[in-house]
């Protein structure tokens, strides 16, 4: 049987499974001979941050709502001193802070369709959405992710420069008093260069470097880094000077194939539009960092009212950034990223909004596709 | 007067017919229940020129109605200091659909600019900035049937005198 008659086949079984007594479940798939717009990938959040699955029985209650939160202990502050022999300690009545983890949901759009327009489609339309969905799903917590991240990178920075927003751009390091970069750097190119603006410079050995210190000399431990494609592309335009002979000579052929860059663990992505092109992040092991939590695994909801077929995901999880000085970020880019926005670029450089996040990549419905067939059928 | 408590609007028909729509606030700390003029359930908001939530009157002035083109008025269905809405700074709002509800958040003895106390069922209701124990809200207010340049939300279904001090009403606008 062919694969287009094989889902031609599923979709005419998945109305028929309504008939039965335990009709609304899951189908296997038939796979398809469709063709894709975009790739999907799962969320880098969870590679970062892996999630732990917790129960209502591990959370807070409030009298005020029916929300619920995790709370978490961070560890109390101590230290030691130097004594004589009659000297006595000084006092620290021991506290240790406790951080909220809240939760939401992520949801899928409701996928509604006629029965009888299901008949018209040979791929399993059906399974593909429900398959989309889930990973749809893991966009947007990756999203939520990085505008927690890029919130504590910029506390900090706004605090390490006397709590004002200070612009942070080429100009502004060039000038006179630059302002500091505590949380927030830019990369070496991007610093030098004549103009404030949303070109992403090439990724350098020394910015992965200047990456690590800017959490190693703060007490922490530099462990992972995050950076999109394009600009792990770029580690394989580094020269032997940064890389030797041997690695320069099998990235020529087989790309950088190993796990570990500049010490770091790296995790990269195709999500452009949730990571900008050059912004990079460096992040402590988990322990240091914060916590994310999945109260409710992915769920799917399936239902048919007369010939209207409707179809749903939705999850719940709970993030929490809560050592803020865990995670640090890397401009590749001249122009100022903060809130100012003083060079007109923040648009640019900064997630899309949710409702234009995977944006279509055909134009098929626009008829551009080549050969073009004129006609109705 | 009405006094503010944990909940403050409880609809009472059908959730299935609503849309309820998460949307986002455009000023973040007011999400925070310690925030002086933290949101209430109850408030009503509209939208801004990039699709966030803003209230639906200037909160510090007393009597202030909706903007000229604030046509798009709706409740807000979150109770203060949820915490899913501080994690992702997102309020619920009934977008679309009539409704019947319980709300707290009104004054039944203002007359705002052409309108009148809350004294009969069936008695249209619009909104304005109101004053309920000692800070402001932006709540509901009465009208009459012929009042002309307001933005009507719904009409009294039941008086607070006859509803623990609640005032039930229907959302929708008709005329």
């Amino acid at each position: 049987m062919s694969s287009a008659a094989s889902a031609q086949l599923f979709n005419d079984n998945f109305m028929g499974k309504f008939a039965e007594a335990d009709g609304k479940q899951k189908m296997a798939e038939y796979g398809g001979t469709y063709i894709r717009d975009r790739l999907r990938e799962l969320s880098f959040l969870g590679q970062i941050m892996p999630p732990t699955n917790v129960t209502k029985a591990d959370c807070q209650r409030s009298v005020n709502h029916d929300t619920l939160v995790k709370i978490l202990d961070v560890e109390p502050q101590s230290k030691a001193m130097v004594a004589t022999f009659r000297d006595q300690a000084k006092v620290r009545i021991l506290r240790g802070p406790r951080v909220e983890c809240a939760f939401h949901t992520i949801m899928s759009e409701k996928f509604q369709k006629y029965e009888e327009e299901l008949l018209a489609y040979e791929m399993p339309l059906t399974k593909i959405v429900e398959e989309n969905s889930v990973k749809d799903m893991q966009e947007i917590i990756d999203l939520i992710f990085i505008t927690h991240g890029e919130a504590a990178v910029q506390a900090l920075q706004t605090e390490a420069n006397g709590g004002s927003v200070t612009s942070l751009s080429a100009s502004t390091l060039q000038g006179g008093t630059p302002p500091a970069e505590f949380s927030v750097r830019k990369g070496e190119l991007a610093r030098a260069a004549s103009t404030d603006d949303a070109t992403v410079r090439p990724l350098q050995k020394p910015d992965i470097v200047n990456l690590r210190k800017m959490l190693n000399r703060n007490r922490l431990k530099a462990r992972q880094v995050l950076m999109t494609e394009s600009e792990f592309d770029d580690v394989h335009q580094w020269t032997l000077e940064d890389i030797g002979d041997r690695i320069a000579g099998e990235t020529t052929t087989d790309g950088y194939k190993y796990n570990q860059l500049v010490g770091l663990e790296y995790r990269r992505t195709i999500k452009t539009d949730i990571l900008r092109e050059g912004n990079v992040y460096v992040f402590t092991a988990p322990e240091y960092l914060g916590r994310y939590y999945v109260l409710n695994a992915p769920k799917f909801y399936i239902d048919k009212i007369a010939n209207l077929i409707m179809f749903q995901s939705w999850m719940n999880v709970g993030m929490v950034i809560a050592n803020v000085a865990a995670v640090r970020k890397m401009e590749l880019y001249s122009g100022d990223a903060t809130t100012l926005d003083a060079s007109g670029i923040l648009a640019s450089v900064s997630p899309v909004a949710e409702d234009s996040l995977g944006a279509v990549n055909n134009r098929v419905d626009s008829g551009v596709r080549f050969p073009a067939i004129n006609g109705l059928f | 007067m009405s006094t503010v408590g944990k909940i403050n609007f409880e609809i009472i028909s059908s959730l299935e017919r609503l849309e309820r729509r998460g949307k986002k606030v455009a000023d973040a700390t007011l999400l925070n229940p310690n925030n002086a003029v933290a949101l209430y359930d109850g408030e009503w908001l509209t939208l801004n020129s990039s699709d966030q939530l803003v209230r639906a009157t200037d909160v510090t002035s007393v009597g202030a109605e909706p903007g000229n083109n604030a046509f798009l008025l709706f409740p807000n269905i979150g109770e203060r200091g949820r915490t899913d809405t501080q994690a992702i700074n997102m309020l619920p709002i009934v977008m679309m659909g009539d409704y019947e509800a319980d709300s707290r958040i009104f004054d039944g003895t203002a007359a705002v600019a052409g309108g009148a106390a809350i004294t009969a069922v069936g008695q249209p209701l619009k909104l304005a900035t109101i004053t309920l124990g000692s800070r402001n809200f932006t709540g509901l207010v009465g009208s009459v049937y012929n009042e002309t340049d307001c933005k009507w939300v719904g009409y009294v279904t039941r008086l607070p005198a006859n509803n623990a001090s609640k005032l039930r009403f229907l959302a929708g606008w008709r005329r």
